[in-house]
């Protein structure tokens, strides 16, 4: 037991370290040294506990490019790690296994900066659909939520689309949907609620005749964690 | 996405051959909303194999040498996307790079680019220039899947989001443009 906690303990020290030194290699040159220094460290807290560090390093990026002063840049980022812990505590109470998937935790963190809530997460990665997809409808929810689609809405549509086994590159047409939807006068509402109904059907009744079966048909179903006893 | 036969004058406007004040008063909303269609179908992804990228690539080293003709290849590209998307999208997302068209109009700008995370969030990485309308900034360039924000950087100093695309906070106070492929 105490060599199972010196190995975990061990394998948490080395991915910090790491995540510091990528870090430290990305940021060098890039922004004040106090940003760097701010990113290192909550970078390398959050690489222990299985978070991307990748939006860290972006945000301190576009503060510099924007310049902007550097307690605010250090409050965005602080802000970020707080949407990436949200994101993560959200797909584990849904029951991903762990580790979660870093893309899928980015993801989420964007989801939730547009405006959707953790239970939103979960709601969409309790689809049982693959990780890959998952982490697509999660962007897509982000980006509808951005068009200005009611929040219930976005999960209902997203939540629909990935239950009627739609492929990454269909959920990537909603936007664009509800773009053209909203240009013959529905409102974001009107128009995520009406393909929503569409996909709902679909999951219901299988895709329309001429369209056949979805492309993933046959994809081994999303590995979930194991029920708690 | 519909299919809309447009008069020959919008497709002259479409293809920088007019501007709008050269329309009739008549054709000018039809070429308002023909341009506004057309900024909303670049930010829409179009997934093409890394080998048509390639050509792309070599028909944008031909373009120094046909610098006139570009402008009309690039919007007649988007007006195929305009009236037909390809019908079977990728199924294997890291096998792919999309082409993204962004456009800004920008009266009285004297440089434009664009941000993002793609880039590196470096203002001189990525102009734009200027297509056939004096007003209208344009680039194209390949990107991976996934979900990037961005904003237009107008005249080095002026951050823009981009007023056709959805857009988040960016933490410090402004808006980001999200374009996810």
């Amino acid at each position: 037991m105490m060599r199972t906690g010196m190995i975990l303990g061990l394998t948490l020290f080395a991915t910090t370290l790491d995540a510091q030194q990528t870090i430290a290699e990305r940021l060098t040159g890039r922004v004040p040294s106090e940003i760097a220094a701010l990113v290192q460290e909550l970078g390398g807290a959050a690489a222990s506990r299985g978070l991307p560090v990748d939006p860290l390093i972006q945000k301190a990026i576009e503060g510099n490019a924007k310049a902007i002063p550097a307690d605010r840049v250090a409050i965005a980022i602080r802000g970020v790690v707080a949407q990436l812990d949200s994101a993560a505590a959200a797909l584990r109470d849904a029951g991903v296994a762990s580790p979660v998937d870093t893309l899928e935790i980015a993801a989420g963190g964007f989801a939730i900066t547009a405006g959707l809530r953790g239970r939103d997460i979960g709601e969409l990665a309790r689809t049982g659909r693959p990780t890959s997809d998952v982490i697509v409808g999660l962007r897509v929810a982000g980006t509808l939520a951005a068009m200005g689609v009611p929040r219930e809405e976005t999960v209902r549509l997203v939540g629909s689309s990935l239950r009627a086994q739609q492929a990454p590159g269909e959920l990537l047409t909603l936007p664009g949907r509800v773009q053209s939807e909203m240009a013959r006068g529905a409102t974001p509402a009107q128009a995520a609620a009406g393909l929503a109904r569409a996909a709902a059907a679909q999951a219901r009744h299988g895709p329309p005749p001429d369209r056949g079966p979805p492309p993933d048909h046959g994809r081994p179903p999303r590995p979930l964690a194991p029920p708690l006893p | 996405m519909t299919q809309h036969e447009f008069d020959p004058r919008v497709k002259q406007l479409l293809d920088g051959e007019l501007t709008l004040a050269d329309l009739p008063a008549e054709l000018r909303a039809e070429g308002e909303e023909a341009l506004r269609l057309l900024a909303g179908v670049d930010r829409t992804s179009v997934s093409v194999p890394a080998v048509t990228w390639r050509v792309m690539a070599a028909l944008e080293r031909r373009r120094r040498r046909l610098w006139w003709l570009a402008p009309a290849v690039a919007i007649a590209a988007a007006v195929v996307l305009l009236l037909g998307r390809p019908s079977t999208p990728p199924t294997t997302l890291s096998a792919t790079v999309v082409t993204v068209r962004f456009v800004l109009v920008a009266p009285g700008a004297h440089q434009v680019s664009v941000a993002g995370t793609f880039n590196r969030w470096d203002p001189s990485a990525t102009p734009l220039v200027r297509s056939g309308t004096a007003d209208t900034w344009v680039a194209t360039i390949a990107l991976p899947p996934g979900e990037h924000q961005y904003a237009f950087v107008v005249d080095g100093a002026r951050w823009v989001p981009d007023p056709a695309a959805p857009a988040v906070d960016d933490g410090f106070g402004r808006r980001n443009s999200v374009l996810t492929l």
